[in-house]
This record gives C-alpha cells, structure tokens and sequence, in this order.
C-alpha cells in the first residue's frame, strides 16, 4: 500500500506501450517479418546493381603523347557508360607486360600514328568500340584542323528533356520502393494493433485492464508501442537502404534521396497513426481472431487502392487522379510522397495534404475512442458499430 | 467500510438492477448469492467502473470511489482474463504496476506471490502452457499481488477442485484477518455459509435478504418446528392453535407456528401423544433461504409488471 502511487495518464499509456515493445520483441513472427523485410530490400539493391552494372570501369594503357588521346577515350568512354582511367606506358613491351599482368584491361599503341593498335588479353567489344571511337575522332579532328576546317563552327546539340530528368526519376524510384515499404508496414502493424485488441477481448482481460484504467489510454498505449516498433523498422529501412543505395552506387545524389527517404517516414507517422487507430476500433467490434478479416477488409482495400494509385502516380505523377488522391486523408500517405520526389507537388499542397490528414486522425481517434469504449466489454459476438457508440456511456 | 448504496442500472428496457445496496466491514467477509442474471456482476462491475450506475454510488471509506481508489482494489472478473502468451511472473508484474506499484516492488510483489499461490516453478512459463487449476491461481495472484486493500472477486470458486476451493478459501480468510473487505459471488451456498460473516441474496435487481446467516435465519418467518412422536396418530398437531403442518411422516412432523404461538403448548400437546424423541426448531440451511428469499415473495411481483415499473 505504501509502494502504491497515484498513476498518471503518461504512466498508465507508458506501461501499456513498454508492454507491447517487449511481448513484439520476443514474438517470433515479428522478428522474422522484419528480417524478411531487410532482406527482401538488400535483395533488390543488389538486383540494382547487378542490372545496372552497365557503369563499368576500365583502366586503358596509352603508349606514347596521351595529351590528346587521353581525353578523347575518357569522353567516348563516357559516352557508353564506362569509367575509362588512362595508364600512361613507355613502350610496347611494358604495355604487352601491362596486360599480361591485368594491370591494365587493353594498351593502345600508337594511337595517333597509322598504325594504331589495341592490346587486350580477351576480346572486349565496349573496350574496342571506345578506342575506335576515340582514335578515328581524333585522326578526323586533326585532318580537318590540317585541311583548314573551323570545329567550333559545329553546332552544339542542346539537350531539352521531356521526362522529369534523370535525378527527379531516381527519386520517384526512391519513393516508390519507400511507399512499397509504408504499405506493407502500415498493413503488419495495422493487423498487429487488430491482432492485440483483439486477443484482448477474447482472452477476457480487457475486463481486468479497464479495471484499473481508461478505455482511450490502453487504446493510446497500445497504438504508441506498436508504432514506436513501427518508426524503428522504417527507420532502420530507411537508413539500410540509404547506406546500401551509397555504398552500391545505385544512387548519384544522396541529397536528394536522403529527402525523399525522410517524407516517407514521416507520411508513415501519419499513416500509421490513421490506420491503426482505424484498425483497433474495427477489432474492438469483434470478439474472435477469426472474425477479424470481415471487419478489416473495407480499411486494407483502402490501403490498398492508395498503394496502386501511388504506383501510378510514379508514371504519371500530375495526372489528375494522382493530385486528387494525394489530398484524399488515408489515400495520401501512399501517393503523395511520390508526387513530391517528383517534383510536382508544391509545399502549400504538401502542408493542406498534411492538415487533412490530421484532421482525419484527430476524428478517428475521437469517434473511434467511442467505439472502441462501448465495444470492448462485448466480449459475445460481434457489435454493431452503432450499439457501440450509443453503448460508450454504459 | 465499504458501502453499496442504491444502485439502479437498466440496459435499455432491461432494468438489471433497482436499488442495491449493502455494506462490508474491513476484515469481513461477504457472500453474494443470487440467481444466474440476478445483477451480481453487475454490482461488481460498477463498483470497479467497469459499467456506470443510473443512479447510486460505491464507497470507500466514506468516499465514493474514483480511478485512484479503485486502483486500490483487486478484482477476479467472472470471465478469467489473462494474457496467454505472457510469461505468469511478468504478467503479476505488469498488473502489480498498473495498480501503481512502482518496477521493484511490482517484481518483488508477483514473486512473492507466485511463491505462496505454489506457482513459484513456473514463474516463466506462459499462461495458456499451464492447467486449468494453475490459470485460476495466477488469476488470484493478479488480484492479490497489488496488495489491495479491497477485494472484490465474482464466482471466484467455480471450476475449481476441492482442494482448489480449500486453498482459496484460505488465501481470502488471510486477506480478512489483514483487515481487508471481501466480497465475492457465489453459488455454491454451503461454502458461503462457511466462509461468510454476512450474506446478500439478490433477486430480480433487488437485495431481498442481507445480514449475517444467523440474522437470516432468525428474520425468517417460516420457521419450521421438527417433532418426532413416533406414538402420535396422523394428524396430532393439527388441533394445536396457530400451527399449520407441513409434513408428517410416520410421526416425523413438520410443524409451521403462526406468529405469538407458543412451541412449548406444541410440546404438550406432542407430550400428550406418547414419547418425543425430537423437539428443535430445524434452522434453514442457507440454501433454503436462497430459495424462500429468490422466489417471488409476492405474486405481485411476477403477475403485476406494471408495479416494477412504478419502483
């Protein structure tokens, strides 16, 4: 008695979230799930790289003046997306010797006289094609000089793109692989919100845990816990994914892509707080497991037209259901952070997106408060929503 | 003491209960009895604010009980409710916190008690592994393990063994010689007689008896007078003045005295018939005062609904 303290709010919320944490962290399934998660994503940043291994390096032995030719090869190499380096070598011999060693994937000699020739140890056709190039343009460059033309009279090609550019479409990649991501997390932690309340009444404590506190700050607890697991896992996501996307190369601007990694994370503190209440209240009509999809299934389809819509706006990101959806409070988590890596969407339109969806999350939590209040001592069957709400004050 | 006063609660057209009221002192013990839907549980359930009484309240200590005081509580609901997959020690854990124990002592607290409830080996076993018996043991050590200072537990004897019945019986009068108030539902009559300083019976939303069982069985009125004359011809008492027979048997005779009929002009008058080998007054057993006080005391009870509604 005389250990006994008042509680307040924050400690009961606190208790029931530390709760949550330690009973996920030693549930089997959780762990797995997200080991899956983390080697499903380094899964694709290898596929990444092994697809886009078209950026190959070479390093290319020049026998003799390289002053001329050296720039030459590294802007053909450029040019079909090889990092050409250029060895400067004596002689022949030292440049046979060169490729023998693998020192060097192929030595050119006299590149600028009329014998040019290419040593390679196998037949490299990338390799050969840069040489040619680059010797043949050289060899034009210097006849035309020789023959009086003026080179700077050629025009230059401006380039003008109609796609986003390659930058912004890197980014909508991002997004869409973080939005695959927020979909499939807000999906687990929204069944294991439902998946709680529900083993709560079924097992009858609920009756014991009311006993001793408020129908909201179990609710409070329990989304908190479970969404503080939630934020480390997309968190963790987001900085493996990161590190990985640099460490691989998969990625030219880490600016960019540490931004777009940033708004998914915090659309799914959104998200994840409008789902999971969502999900808890829908639970708390139910009293077995096994009654859970019915009331779940209208929320996952849901989430899962917002996850198709966001594929879509990657393709499309002004296209008008892309910009409607991206306000719609539920549907926005999922597509606007596409719409914004794009590049399309404003700050104004980001910030409305935002109060929308918090005004969604501040009438979800409090009707379903309600629901959930006059729901969970039913433990028999499954309660209508609106006895529910008429039941609160039981 | 621990007060009910007035209780009304109907849901919706269904009045469930309609003015209960009774009071437990520190240290004592209460039986509950009434009929399967009599408004037990939900008694019990207002008092832990689990349903919001229409009118009434429950005190404690003069005071009516708010969030903080019902911390101070430990409640067995009817429905057994624990977490399965939580581990018993940090299941006592968790609910000693939640009654505002702070990590130590709430770890101290369900060790203890697992210790005592015989639990101590499976301390770190999940609920749902362990039998039927043992759940029903780590439900009383969550009751208990807050130390609280009321106890307030509904059916907490049924589906347990005898020996299950003996030790929890035990565990609670512990509780009262500490000074705390017991109250528990129950159905099974002889072990509240037991058990009990007092007793409620509650029929139909109403108290319809409380007291201690000695009270009960003096303020009932049908009182039957047991005479074994094995001489007497049948019929014998009937000529007695103010006294109705109820049964005779071979001269085992049930008598029923109106109110001012004196028993020893029975005894004369059963004196008259040859030998006595039985004169007492026969006590009604608590569970015959359970069924006089749960039937319809009157017929206007039952045939008249009109009048509930005007209570």
């Amino acid at each position: 008695m005389s250990e006994q303290k008042p509680l307040g709010s924050a400690t009961l919320v606190r208790l029931v979230a530390g709760r949550e944490i330690s009973t996920r962290l030693r549930d089997k399934n959780f762990i797995i799930s997200s080991i899956v998660i983390i080697v499903i994503l380094i899964g694709v940043m290898a596929f990444q790289v092994v697809v886009g291994s078209g950026a190959d390096e070479g390093r290319l032995g020049v026998v003799g003046d390289a002053s001329e030719l050296g720039p030459a090869i590294e802007a053909q190499g450029e040019a079909v997306g090889v990092d050409v380096t250029i060895v400067a070598l004596d002689d022949e011999d030292a440049a046979r010797q060169a490729v023998e060693d693998e020192d060097v994937d192929g030595a050119l000699i006299d590149g600028t006289g009329d014998d040019p020739r290419l040593l390679v140890k196998e037949r490299d056709s990338t390799m050969e094609a840069v040489v040619n190039g680059a010797v043949a343009g050289v060899a034009i460059a210097s006849e035309l000089a020789d023959a009086g033309v003026d080179l700077t009279a050629v025009p230059e090609v401006a380039v003008t793109s109609l796609d986003e550019g390659e930058d912004d479409g890197q980014r909508v990649v991002v997004a869409l692989i973080g939005v695959g991501v927020l979909y499939g997390l807000l999906i687990l932690f929204g069944q294991f919100v439902a998946q709680g309340v529900v083993e709560e009444k079924s097992s009858r404590v609920v009756e014991l845990l009311l006993a001793t506190m408020r129908p909201w700050q179990l609710l409070a607890g329990k989304i908190l816990g479970l969404g503080v697991l939630g934020l480390a896992q997309i968190v963790v996501i987001g900085v493996i994914g990161v590190t990985g996307a640099l460490a691989f190369d998969v990625v030219d601007v880490p600016g960019d892509l540490i931004s777009t990694v940033v708004s998914v994370v915090l659309w799914f503190v959104l998200g994840y707080a409008f789902y999971a209440s969502v999900f808890a209240v829908a639970a708390s009509l139910v009293s077995r497991q096994e009654d859970l999809g019915s009331v779940l299934t209208p929320t996952t389809l849901v989430l899962v037209a917002g996850f198709f819509v966001g594929l879509q706006a990657a393709g499309d990101p002004d296209s008008t259901l892309a910009t409607v959806t991206s306000y719609v409070p539920g549907l926005s988590p999922l597509v606007m952070p596409v719409r914004q890596a794009a590049g399309e969407a404003a700050a104004w339109e980001v910030g409305l997106a935002v109060v929308l969806m918090l005004v969604a999350i501040a009438l979800v939590v409090r009707l379903g408060g309600r629901v959930y209040a006059g729901a969970l001592l039913r433990t028999s069957g499954k309660t209508k929503l609106r006895e529910a709400l008429r039941a609160e004050r039981a | 003491m621990l007060e009910f006063d007035g209780l009304y609660k109907s849901y919706g057209a269904n009045r469930v209960l309609e003015g209960v009221g009774f009071t437990v002192a520190p240290g004592s013990m209460f039986g509950f009895c009434g009929a399967n839907g009599a408004g037990k549980t939900t008694t019990m359930r207002i008092a832990l604010g689990l349903a919001r009484a229409d009118a009434g309240e429950v005190r404690w200590r003069g005071t009516a009980l708010d969030a903080a005081a019902r911390r101070r509580i430990g409640y067995m609901p009817e429905e057994r409710g624990l977490y399965p997959k939580m581990r018993v020690g940090e299941q006592l854990t968790y609910f000693a916190r939640l009654h505002g124990m702070d990590a130590a002592a709430a770890a101290r607290a369900a060790e203890t008690w697992a210790e005592r409830l015989g639990l101590g080996a499976r301390r770190k076993d999940a609920v749902e592994k362990l039998s039927l018996g043992n759940q029903q043991r780590v439900q009383l050590a969550a009751a208990l393990v807050s130390r609280p200072e009321v106890l307030i537990l509904d059916e907490p004897f049924s589906g347990l063994d005898p020996v299950g019945v003996d030790s929890l019986a035990e565990a609670l009068l512990e509780q009262c010689r500490d000074g705390v108030p017991v109250v528990f539902s129950s159905h099974q009559l002889d072990l509240v007689e037991r058990l009990c300083d007092s007793v409620g019976i509650l029929a139909r939303g109403r108290m319809v008896a409380s007291g201690t069982v000695e009270e009960l069985r003096r303020r009932e009125a049908g009182r039957l007078l047991r005479v074994v004359v094995p001489e007497a011809p049948q019929g014998w008492a009937a000529v007695v003045p103010g006294v109705r027979v109820v049964s005779q048997q071979a001269g085992d005779t049930l008598l029923e005295l109106a109110a001012g009929t004196d028993d020893q002009a029975v005894l004369a008058a059963a004196l008259r018939t040859g030998r006595v080998t039985h004169f007492a007054w026969r006590e009604p057993t608590l569970v015959e005062l359970f069924r006089e006080a749960v039937a319809d005391p009157t017929p206007a009870a039952t045939s008249a609904p009109v009048e509930e509604v005007a209570a």
